[in-house]
Formats: structure tokens, C-alpha cells, sequence
């Protein structure tokens, strides 16, 4: 007896690994990819009858699920803003298979009995339909001073290292942190800000924050920060993700130093590629994020940058809060949007647009993660985790901030028209998400 | 009724931003009428009767505070004041709640002033009665732009080709921000003067001339005003000293020799003296206006709420 099969075939193959854009279609067997190309068709029925589940894609984009190194959940500590379950299913519904959650909880992921507590919870199949994988605290408490036990925690499933949303100030804390790092080759991510340059910040700096009386973080915030965390990378040898940056010159050193032979990587927020500083318009606290909407220009350099595949990851930054901390003046209320459920859209609307290929905008968000955290998924080949999803990328639909399956609900995206949406997504070869 | 044909269109007063020309004229001009009438002995009008204003002050403040309530009660509002010290704020409550808790006491005009730029705004979503910002964060401050310009109007004339200078703490000026929006629509020529690190960033796109030496940014102005340099900008973070602030942009009879002969002096208050302006100056008989300033803020608030309370829909068309 044979293991039943999946057999998808007419779909639009978009594999950002191997470069393939074309039709054809793709077999799972055992949770794992066991077939794929434009040989597979409907006459495979035959072979199987009553045994494989055929799916016919209808000409759908059939893609590699997406992979996300950067949300945060409230769990453990928060979890009236978002738990790994609810996270899960927003995940699912954006076409998110994979994601890497922050270590800013309460308590804070920095030992390995945390980091151990967040793959067993993330490993009941039940109630978390995707994949997670928790990212260790860099030093002990966020508190940017004292390093935490990154290798044992490593050992127990911790795929990253970070500080979370706290730049580490101390030039020397991140130096040994790197040095130590280096050993093992794990990856640091270092949110792109100094602090002293930006603490009680709303938005970006400029004339329109000067016009609103609100307080900008300055663009050198994030210039100064990735050079130095450049140069630490440089002379200790270690492996650097530049956490989101927001701005066309972060991109160009980070660009200047993979030239120079640096291991260094960038992510930008998918926020960071569809809005600008303006919409903040009237104050809008669900606009309120960190890094903050920039100018045009910085926007339209960051899409040239996708299109050239210069940046290596682009995150949904997903950053649940509650209405208790968003309805308040701008100036005091929280940093953060949800995005697990307009990451893919928001990079549709660029291809839409023509300002970048399908392969482009997918790379950073499949094989370009994989790659930075050694992951077997990411990818349309034999032997990988059959982690799918079928999309229309056409599909022209309204983001309303009530349909939003997380349970906080603060999306800039709300009341936007967007365009693609997800049919279906697989999680080893299994169906967790299907729209109606 | 007024006896005027342009209809003020707006429903709230929460900037000068947003008002054109006429609709800052009807305003002046009915302010003008209240400045007569705020001279009689009897003050009393009664186009608010039976409406209800409330004053909701989460920062503190004397001036506007006691300005707007003055300026409710000649009209013959019933005015309530409430301060946030009093307030619920204290025990939790959010900001959103407050206003719909007191939005469901169906007041008739809420006057507010908040710590946080864009506050009042936010409140006026929640509310149905109409919201006049007095003063958020470092945002705007409508009132204080609207009675400096009926100083200035009633003092020279048409403020159209006037050269007017405003001074000192730009980048956390309210008040600036409203006189600036509210001059160029006037057609006035603005010098702003002040420090780099209390200028904003883009000041020099407002409309406005900007400076960092006073006597050159004085040259030729009809009007001096003041901002007040707030303490906590003084300890070395903005600004080295007020020692230091004082020498090169305090006003004193040096600098003010270079503008116009004839030059007034503002100030919105509360002022320090001997750090932004020297008391012989602020003092002085025939340029200062900074008394005839807050006599003209009466009678502007007047003005303001008269002519929203006619813009207010039926209490009993409301929804919610």
C-alpha cells in the first residue's frame, strides 16, 4: 500500500529558488515535495485512482509558503493582544507558513527553558497551524548589557539572535555578543536606531512631523546605527541582519558592505514599501510604527532595491496592540501594526504596479529567509516541506480592520485597497488555511 | 443672527489650518463687535442661553482657561470647567472615555487643551458637539493666532504687507504655528527668529523667513511677538543657559531699535521676564500690547463660540 498523495497541477509554479515561473504542477507525498514541474498534469488521475487528492489550480500561483523572521505575539505575558494560536491563524490566512517570533515578551525569551517553552507550545499542532521559531534575547532581560546564554539557547531551537525593538547602545556589548556568535555562526539582528536620537519619537523627522508638532527620528538614527553595526560585523566575523531598515542609504551601506565580503543581510518592514511619512495624516495612531513611514523617495528606493534583490527579507513586523493603547493621543500611544495578513498583498500591489517581477517580490519572503536560517522550506523542490500556498495574484479586495483574524486589530492597512489573496495554504503537506 | 452673508462652514475650531480668508474675517470682525461690547458696563449677550460650555484643561492653564470661561458666561452659556487634576484620568480611565462620558452629558460647545499634539483632534471624532482646541501639545493654539490678529488689525490696520517677526522657541510653539498659518493667509511678510535647535526642521517652506541673528530679523518689522521659552528647555539641552538665550535673543531696547520705529511688542504669556523679554519692554506704555492682548482674547473666544454655536446641529438630531 502506498502513502496517499496531493497531486496540484494547471498552477502558475513561482519558485524564487530555482527561478521558475511557469506552468505546471507539484506532488506531496509524506509532508514533503516529492515531485514538481510542468510534467505533472491531469493524467496522473489515472495512476491513482481513489487514492491522491488532485487539485486543479485553475492557473493560480502556486508558491512557496512565506517565511517571516520578524512578529511578535503576546505570548508569553500579552496574550490579550495576540497568542501564538491567533498569530497562527492570521499567519495561515496571509500565506504565512514560517515565522520567527521576538523575544520582547514578559517574561523576555532570553534563557533555554523560554526558548524550550515557546517550541513546545509552538509544536501543538492543534491550536498553532504554522510554523514558529522562537528568536533568543541577546542579552539577559533586553537589557542591552549583559550577554544571555545564546549558545545553549541556540541548542534548544533558537534560529536567531536580537535585542528586539532595543538597539543595543553599548558599542561593546554587541562587539563580544558578535565575537561570542561568531563561533557558532548564529545570526545577530540589530534593530537599525539610536536610541538617543529617537526616544519619543512619533514619526519621521521632517517638515510634515515639524507641521504636526510631533517629534521625528531622524534619518541619521539609522545611518549611524548601520554603519557601526557594519563595522562590528566586519571585524568580528559575524553573521548580521540589519533588522528593518527604512531608508535608500541604510540599503546602500548595507549593499557597499556584502560587495566588501561582510556577512551582512537587511529586512525591511512590508509597511516600508507601501506607505509614506504623509500618511499619518490627521494623527493616525495605527500609523504609528517603528522605524516610522518615511519620505516618497526613501519608499521608492527601497522598491528598487526589491527589484534588484538587494534585500534579503522583507517582514510583515506584525506588532499586535490593543484599542486600549492605539486610541489615545499619538504621543502616547504604542508603536506597532499587524501585517501577518497584508504581507503577501503588500508586495502584490508592487508587482501589480510593475515596479517589480513576482520572482522579486517573493524572494525576500521565501528562499531569502530560508537561506538566513538554514531552513529546508522556502522552496518548490523535491525533498522540501511541502509548505504551499495557491494565490490569485489579482484579486482586488478592501482591508477592513474588523475582518482581520488577529485579535488586535491595528492595521495602517485598514480601509486600503489591495490586490491578491490567498486560496489555500499547506503546512507539511497539510491544509490549514482555504478561503471560501 | 448675523447680519453678515458668508456662513462660517466649519462644525469644529481645531486649527488655523483648514480656515481661509473669510472665514478668518467673519471671526475677526464679530470679535471686534465683542471687544464694544466687552467696554460697556453691562456685558451680558444671551446667544448662548440655555447651552451648555464645558472647559476640559488636561494641562494647566490660567489664561485661556479663565479667558474662554469669561467669554462663555457673558454670552450666557451655563459653563463648567474641569480640570484634570479632578479629573477621572487619575484612576484609569482613558482619554477616549472621558470625552464619551462627558459627551453624553450633551454639552453644547467643549472647549479642550491637552499636553499631546493632535489630542483635541482625536477627541473631536468621539464627540458630537462642537470642539474648539485650546492648545494641543505643540501643535496649534487657533484662539491665541485669532486674537493676535485682531490686536494687530484694531492697533494698525490691514495686516496684508505688515512685516511681523515672532521670536525664540519656534520648534515647541503652538502659538507659532497658528500665527504662522494664520499671517500668511493674511498676506503679512513672517521673520521667524530663533536658536538652530529651536527652529524646525522645513521652517524656512512655512511662508516665513527664517533667522538666527535678531537685529537682522528685526530690520523693518511692524510687530515684535514674543514666544515664552519654556524652563525645561534652558538646563543645556536646547540651549546652553538663559544667560546665554537672553544675550542674543532676549528683547531688549538694543534689539528692538532695529526694527521699525514705531514697532509693537507681543507676548502670549505667561512671560519669563529677563529671559525672553526685559521688563522695561514688556512694560512699555505705548508698544506693548501684551495687556491688550488678553482683553482681545474675550472677545475673540466670544466670537469663536458664538459662531460655532450656530453651527451646531439640534441636540435632540444627534446621533448616538
Amino acid at each position: 500500500m502506498t502513502t496517499p498523495r496531493t497531486i496540484i497541477h494547471n498552477a502558475r509554479l513561482v519558485d524564487p529558488a530555482s527561478g521558475r515561473d511557469a506552468t505546471g504542477g507539484l506532488v506531496v507525498e509524506n509532508s514533503l515535495i516529492v515531485d514538481v514541474g510542468p510534467h505533472i498534469g491531469p493524467d496522473l488521475r489515472k495512476a491513482a485512482p481513489g487514492r491522491d487528492t488532485i487539485i486543479d489550480a485553475r492557473a493560480k500561483v502556486l508558491a512557496p509558503g512565506l517565511i517571516d523572521l520578524r512578529v511578535k505575539t503576546g505570548e508569553p505575558g500579552g496574550e490579550y493582544k495576540e497568542t501564538l494560536e491567533t498569530a497562527s491563524l492570521a499567519a495561515a490566512a496571509g500565506g504565512v507558513t514560517s515565522f520567527v517570533v521576538m523575544p520582547d515578551t514578559d517574561p523576555v525569551i532570553d534563557s533555554v527553558a523560554l526558548v524550550d517553552f515557546l517550541r513546545r507550545r509552538a509544536s501543538a499542532e492543534a491550536d498553532v497551524k504554522v510554523k514558529v521559531y522562537p528568536a533568543g534575547g541577546l542579552t539577559v532581560g533586553l537589557d542591552g548589557q549583559r550577554m544571555s546564554e545564546l549558545g545553549l539557547m541556540r541548542e534548544a531551537g533558537a534560529v536567531l539572535f536580537t535585542n528586539g525593538d532595543h538597539a543595543i547602545e553599548d558599542a561593546g556589548v554587541l562587539r563580544r555578543a558578535m565575537q561570542y556568535a561568531s563561533a557558532f555562526d548564529g545570526l545577530i539582528a540589530s534593530r537599525a536606531d539610536t536610541h538617543s536620537l529617537t526616544r519619543g519619537s512619533v514619526m519621521n523627522a521632517g517638515a510634515f512631523a515639524a507641521r504636526l508638532g510631533l517629534r521625528g527620528a531622524p534619518l541619521e538614527a539609522e545611518w549611524i546605527a548601520v554603519d557601526r553595526d557594519i563595522i562590528l560585523a566586519e571585524a568580528t566575523g559575524a553573521r548580521l541582519l540589519v533588522d528593518t531598515i527604512s531608508t535608500g542609504r541604510a540599503l546602500a551601506a548595507v549593499e557597499r558592505a556584502k560587495d566588501k565580503g561582510v556577512q551582512v543581510a537587511c529586512s525591511v518592514a512590508a509597511y516600508s514599501l507601501f506607505f509614506n511619512e504623509l500618511d499619518v495624516g490627521d494623527y493616525l495612531t495605527y500609523c504609528k510604527v517603528f522605524p516610522p513611514f518615511r519620505s516618497e523617495s526613501d519608499r521608492l528606493a527601497l522598491i528598487d532595491g526589491l527589484a534588484r534583490g538587494a534585500i534579503d527579507a522583507v517582514v510583515s513586523a506584525h506588532d499586535p496592540q490593543p484599542p486600549e493603547d492605539k486610541r489615545l493621543p499619538i504621543a502616547d500611544a504604542a508603536y506597532g501594526a499587524v501585517g501577518l495578513e497584508t504581507l503577501l498583498s503588500a508586495l502584490l500591489r508592487l508587482v501589480a504596479a510593475d515596479d517589480v517581477s513576482l520572482l522579486a517580490a517573493l524572494r525576500p519572503v521565501t528562499i531569502g529567509p530560508a537561506e538566513l536560517l538554514g531552513l529546508p522550506q522556502g522552496r518548490l523542490s523535491i525533498g522540501a516541506p511541502a509548505d504551499l500556498i495557491l494565490f490569485d495574484p489579482d484579486t482586488p479586495w478592501l482591508c477592513v480592520r474588523e475582518d482581520l483574524l488577529s485579535r488586535s486589530q491595528n492595521s495602517p492597512f485598514d480601509g486600503r485597497r489591495l490586490e491578491g489573496r490567498v486560496l489555500r495554504t499547506w503546512v507539511d503537506g497539510r491544509t490549514v488555511f482555504e478561503r471560501n | 443672527m448675523a447680519d453678515f452673508a458668508y456662513a462660517f462652514p466649519h462644525r469644529h475650531l481645531l486649527g488655523i489650518g483648514g480656515l481661509n480668508r473669510l472665514d478668518i474675517e467673519e471671526l475677526l470682525n464679530l470679535g471686534d463687535r465683542y471687544v464694544e461690547l466687552n467696554q460697556r458696563r453691562v456685558k451680558h449677550a444671551d446667544v448662548l442661553a440655555g447651552q451648555t460650555l464645558v472647559n476640559l484643561f488636561f494641562e494647566s492653564s490660567t489664561r485661556t482657561q479663565s479667558s474662554f470661561e469669561i467669554a462663555g458666561r457673558r454670552l450666557g452659556a451655563d459653563v463648567v470647567t474641569m480640570s484634570v487634576a479632578t479629573s477621572s484620568l487619575k484612576k484609569g480611565e482613558t482619554l477616549v472615555d472621558t470625552a464619551m462620558t462627558l459627551n453624553a452629558m450633551r454639552p453644547d460647545l467643549l472647549v479642550i487643551r491637552h499636553q499631546s499634539s493632535g489630542a483635541v483632534k482625536l477627541l473631536s471624532r468621539k464627540v458630537d458637539c462642537a470642539v474648539i482646541n485650546a492648545g494641543d501639545g505643540t501643535h496649534e493654539h487657533p484662539t491665541q493666532a485669532l486674537l493676535d490678529a485682531l490686536t494687530i488689525r484694531r492697533r494698525i490696520g490691514d495686516i496684508g504687507g505688515l512685516r511681523i517677526a515672532i521670536c525664540g522657541d519656534i520648534l515647541h510653539s503652538r502659538v507659532a504655528r497658528s500665527n504662522v498659518a494664520l499671517l500668511n493667509v493674511l498676506g503679512a511678510q513672517i521673520h521667524l527668529i530663533a536658536p538652530r535647535t529651536l527652529t524646525p526642521p522645513g521652517a524656512a517652506d512655512w511662508g516665513a523667513t527664517v533667522f538666527t541673528d535678531m537685529r537682522k530679523g528685526l530690520e523693518g518689522c511692524d510687530v515684535v511677538m514674543m514666544l515664552r521659552l519654556q524652563q525645561e528647555r534652558m538646563d543645556g539641552a536646547y540651549l546652553p543657559s538663559a544667560r546665554e538665550f537672553f544675550h542674543f535673543y532676549g528683547l531688549d531696547a538694543e534689539k528692538l531699535a532695529h526694527a521699525k520705529a514705531t514697532a509693537f511688542v507681543m507676548h502670549p504669556g505667561p512671560m519669563n521676564r529677563g529671559v525672553e523679554i526685559e521688563s522695561s519692554i514688556a512694560d512699555h506704555k505705548t508698544r506693548s500690547l501684551i495687556t491688550e492682548q488678553v482683553e482681545m482674547g474675550v472677545a475673540i473666544r466670544m466670537a469663536v463660540l458664538e459662531t460655532l454655536a450656530r453651527n451646531a446641529p439640534e441636540t435632540g438630531a444627534r446621533n448616538r
